[in-house]
């Protein structure tokens, strides 16, 4: 590749796009397939895991639920079926012992089943007996309903449990009639065991409903037999259960009041000891009224729901072998039986974590291994590429006729040194006077792509540089300006050109060093030590053949040098110069100065084609007509000179210190007058018109120069202008002028434009093609 | 002087160009250009010297065979990489090719411009001094329309072998061209060859190359039956 080109189109762009995805795309995309895979998998398994948790919950609630309805049943049954047991055995028995019955059996069952907390026997007839707990708990207490003295009284007796009487009080019952009372009533009509409301007694802090039962006794009086339960127990009992870790139960009746709970006394408390009013408080229990609200709408069965950004689990059921309509609810969080799936998601989520991790190690290691062996293969192209870059270069090497020829130039060796290394320059220098001078050999410059050379340098100027060369060792420095060994050579050489790394390759001649390549800018100098060191030994013969041939001392006697023979013998002095045409003014110039506005004619002609004496000979009599005619119409215009330089003419006019306004005039009409004159002698001969006119106009640097003969000459930028435009003319025969002089002469020629140019150091101009006179 | 290319610098391999995308002849075209060679072709009709310019810069596309270029097929490579390789050839072509939103000296350095890092000042120097080469007084500044078409094939010569073309696909500049150009234009034919690039210079006149008879490598003819090469005494 060209250093200059911005594209390499030998290297595909295709394979970086490749080398992107296969470094890149495929191993991430495979952590990514990997990962994905693995949340996927996670996901799947905590929603399985989730789904039977749920599952799960519902049947231990469920249990739990059959459990606990199973415990109110046991809690409820004794009143249930203590009413139908007590009934029949009063029913059954003699009437006069079946107020004993009635007693045996409440102590009975006071004293076995703690809940119990009293039992009542009426009739139709108004009779009334109770039978109670004591006081203290332990007694039995026990009342009947009787009339004294005219007065209704309750008539109260104390036993032990052993059934010792211990005392009896007669209290004020006006006005009671247990045929009013709630559990008496209900049962009107009725065969099964009705319940009545739950009523608070705040003095015994207990929650306390009846279970009646109506039966006819023996005697055939209707009779209705209840039983006291308390609820306090069962709260007590909910208070102690445990749902999951942190659930709890309540019993609700079906207008949503509280039956049984955990702190059932303080709500009943906070309620005014009214039971009508101990509903579900959303505040106090807000999942418990979630959960009912869901049994409302949705009926029994369990439900979840998230409340508080935390997700519960209730179950309501219907509570069998008890009170009408009760509903037991269990609420719990599903925390408590989803915390193990929680965990393993966790373990699992860590178990990912983990592989992910080593998933990113294995595609890093793995993207690193892929880069570097990437990177390998493109150097082994590169180098692949630069053995056949180096063959090529030696191949042109060796094709070169008369390599190893001293007097042949050995320029293709600098050349190759250039393109293969990248250099900037290369130069080969060698060893003069045994060391003490060095000469340039050949130097190529690359971005100006000429050679150059024959400049020396002693060792008085440059005496580290030789004792490094000297030293055989091959040196290479990054900035030539800071080693003291270069620092000579590089401000001497390497700073016209502007070059900073020098590469310094002595060559190895038969009797030592006999010389050194150099190398500026040489990028790839340092990779390619076979190929400089291979040019380096080839010049090293050629410099070897060269200080052979000085040794042996071909150089041409001075005698036979030209013309230096002859210098001896006087000659007249010569009574010609380049000057064709010199006016009279010529002389007086003695010095060089500034014309502010000269007129500049440069005429060109090209080189014709002759073939044979003949023609030479009426080619020259033709220049010499064609110079006699310039020289007759110089002076009829009055220019100021006329100047012969090879195939050029420059003609003159307005070499005066002050502005001369006809001079332009002058010359345009010689021009105008020549390449009529031209044109005409041309044709004569049968030639093409094979002259062109450059013509420019303005200040210009004037003067005699040299001793001995002093030559009038002229130089600046209008005499560069007109020699451009002669050299540019557009066709042959024709006067190409510039802008300066088209301004000058628009009023009296004619003129054709042919457009504007850009020259570098002259600057932006417009071209006109002088045609003839107005 | 560069570095040659190993192998042909241009090599036609039984190209089959697409006779509806180019009209020229569906038949198998093979050839070899060397680098250094100049390769004349004969071919009457410009049309269809455009068209085989355009096969060899990977223009037409093909219906068999492969057209390479210093070893690099065009068929094988992206856009970037087409765009690049062509930024090393130097074309004079009859189609007309000259942009009339640039002026002329941006068109010319254009190329130089977009395919390389080389300095403004530089590429302008050169293109000067070609244009002096060719008998311009300087890189030309108006836009085309406006140079006479000497001129404009004077400008056509400095924008092909302005930087350093490996190869040239030269469309006959000296037919109907002004006189002066021929010498500067085998002038500049002879440095680029020394340089180790290759030359194809279509003509249609016979005669138009006589007078470089002997630095002509190989003569070949177009014509209907495809690429034909021609013997010459």
């Amino acid at each position: 590749m060209s250093s200059d080109e911005i594209v390499d189109p030998t290297v595909q762009n295709d394979a970086s796009v490749r080398r992107v995805l296969l470094h890149l795309v495929l191993p991430f995309g495979s952590l990514l397939l990997v990962v994905g895979a693995i949340i996927a998998i996670g996901l799947h398994s905590y929603r399985s895991t989730r789904t039977g948790v749920v599952a799960l919950t519902h049947e231990l609630l469920g249990a739990v639920q059959q459990n606990i309805s199973q415990e109110v049943s046991d809690y409820i049954m004794p009143a249930v079926a203590g009413n139908t047991i007590a009934s029949g055995m009063i029913a059954h028995a003699p009437s006069q012992v079946a107020d004993r019955v009635f007693y045996s059996y409440g102590a009975a069952m006071l004293q076995s089943v703690p809940q119990l907390q009293s039992f009542y026997l009426g009739d139709e007839d108004g009779h009334f007996r109770l039978i109670t707990r004591g006081p203290n708990g332990k007694n039995e207490e026990r009342t009947t309903f009787e009339v004294r003295d005219g007065k209704q009284v309750y008539h109260r007796e104390f036993y032990t449990i052993d059934g010792v009487k211990t005392g009896e009080e007669y209290t004020d019952a006006t006005g009671y009639d247990p045929r009013k009372r709630p559990w008496f009533t209900k049962t009107e009509g009725k065969t099964e065991t009705q319940w009545t409301q739950p009523y608070l007694f705040p003095s015994a802090r207990q929650f306390v409903m009846t279970s009646s039962l109506r039966f006819k006794g023996a005697n055939g009086h209707t009779y209705v037999f209840a039983t006291n339960i308390s609820l306090n127990e069962l709260s007590a009992f909910l208070d102690h259960l445990k749902v999951g870790k942190t659930g709890n139960a309540i019993i609700l009746d079906s207008k949503g009041r509280v039956m049984a709970g955990r702190n059932i006394m303080q709500q009943a408390e906070a309620a005014g000891w009214d039971p009508n009013k101990m509903l579900l408080d959303p505040k106090t229990h807000p999942v418990f009224a979630r959960g009912y609200d869901h049994y409302r709408v949705r009926g029994f069965g369990p439900r979840s729901f998230e409340l508080n950004n935390k997700r519960y689990v209730t179950i309501a059921s219907p509570l069998k072998s008890s009170a009408e309509g009760w509903i037991l609810l269990l609420s719990a969080p599903e925390n408590d039986f989803a915390s193990f799936a929680r965990q393993s998601s966790q373990q699992s989520l860590q178990f990912a974590g983990i592989i992910i991790v080593f998933s990113l190690v294995l595609a890093g290691f793995l993207v690193r291994q892929v880069r570097r062996s990437e990177r390998t293969t493109r150097k082994l192209a590169q180098q692949g590429v630069q053995i056949t870059h180096e063959s090529a270069a030696v191949q042109q090497v060796a094709s070169t006729p008369r390599l190893f020829d001293p007097t042949a130039e050995p320029l293709v060796l600098t050349e190759q040194l250039v393109h293969v290394t990248d250099a900037h320059r290369a130069s080969i220098w060698r060893l003069l006077h045994n060391g003490a001078a060095m000469i340039c050999e050949d130097s190529y410059d690359q971005k100006q792509d000429a050679h150059s050379g024959g400049f020396e340098m002693s060792r008085t100027e440059l005496g580290a540089f030789f004792e490094t060369i000297e030293s055989g060792d091959i040196l290479s420095v990054d900035n030539a300006a800071t080693d003291e060994r270069t620092t000579q050579f590089e401000r001497l050489v390497m700073r016209e050109l502007g070059t900073r790394m020098l590469s310094v390759y002595p060559i190895h001649g038969p009797k030592g060093i006999v010389g050194a390549v150099v190398l500026e800018d040489a990028h790839m100098a340092p990779h390619l030590l076979y190929f400089v060191d291979l040019m380096a030994s080839i010049a090293g013969i050629r410099l070897a053949e060269t200080a052979d041939d000085a040794e042996s001392g071909h150089s041409l006697p001075a005698d036979e040098v030209s013309g230096a023979a002859n210098s001896a013998v006087p000659l007249p002095a010569p009574h010609f110069d380049n000057m064709l045409v010199r006016a009279p003014q010529v002389s007086d110039v003695i010095t060089s100065g500034i014309y502010p506005s000269v007129a500049v004619l440069v005429i060109t002609f090209s080189d014709p084609v002759v073939d044979g004496d003949t023609e030479t000979q009426n080619l020259l009599k033709l220049i010499n007509v064609l110079a006699t005619d310039v020289q007759r119409i110089s002076k009829e215009r009055g220019l100021f000179a006329v100047e012969v330089a090879g195939h050029r003419m420059i003609c003159m006019a307005g070499c005066t210190a002050q502005e001369d306004p006809t001079a332009i005039i002058r010359i345009a009409d010689a021009a105008l007058t020549m390449r009529e004159t031209f044109m005409a002698a041309l044709a004569a001969a049968n030639l093409e018109p094979v002259f062109a006119m450059g013509l420019d106009y303005g200040a210009a640097f004037g003067g005699a120069v040299g001793e001995d003969p002093k030559v009038f000459n002229l130089w600046g930028q209008t005499v560069s202008l007109a020699e451009l435009m002669a050299q540019g003319a557009s066709d042959g025969g024709t006067i190409q002028v510039t802008d300066r002089v088209y301004m000058a002469l628009r009023d009296r020629y004619l003129f054709r434009s042919r457009g504007s140019f850009f020259a570098p150091h002259l600057g932006l101009g417009r071209a006109y093609v002088l045609a003839a006179r107005r | 002087m560069d570095t040659r290319t190993v192998g042909p610098l241009l090599e036609l391999n039984k190209a089959v160009p697409s006779f509806e995308e180019s009209g020229l002849p569906p038949v198998p075209f093979s050839m070899k250009l060397m680098p250094g060679d100049c390769m004349v072709v004969e071919a009457r009709s410009s049309s269809r010297a455009t068209m085989f310019a355009d096969l060899c810069s990977g223009l037409v596309p093909l219906d068999d065979g492969a057209v390479k270029f210093m070893g690099l097929d065009w068929a094988g490579l992206h856009d970037r990489e087409l765009n690049a390789l062509r930024g090393r050839i130097g074309r004079i072509t009859r189609r007309p090719s000259w942009p009339e939103f640039l002026n002329t000296h941006l068109a010319i350095t254009l190329q130089q411009l977009h395919h390389t890092s080389r300095p403004l000042d530089e590429v302008v120097a050169e293109a000067a001094r070609l244009g002096e080469l060719f008998g311009l007084p300087g890189l030309p500044v108006l836009r085309p329309s406006m140079l006479s078409d000497a001129d404009l094939l004077r400008a056509a010569c400095v924008r092909a072998f302005l930087g350093r073309p490996r190869l040239l696909l030269l469309e006959d500049p000296l037919e109907a061209s002004p006189v002066e150009l021929q010498n500067p234009f085998l002038s500049a034919i002879t440095d680029a060859r020394d340089r180790g690039a290759g030359v194809i210079w279509i003509v249609r006149n016979h005669a138009i190359w006589q007078g470089y008879r002997q630095g002509i490598t190989s003569t070949w003819r177009l014509a209907d039956d495809g690429l034909v090469e021609v013997r010459t005494a």
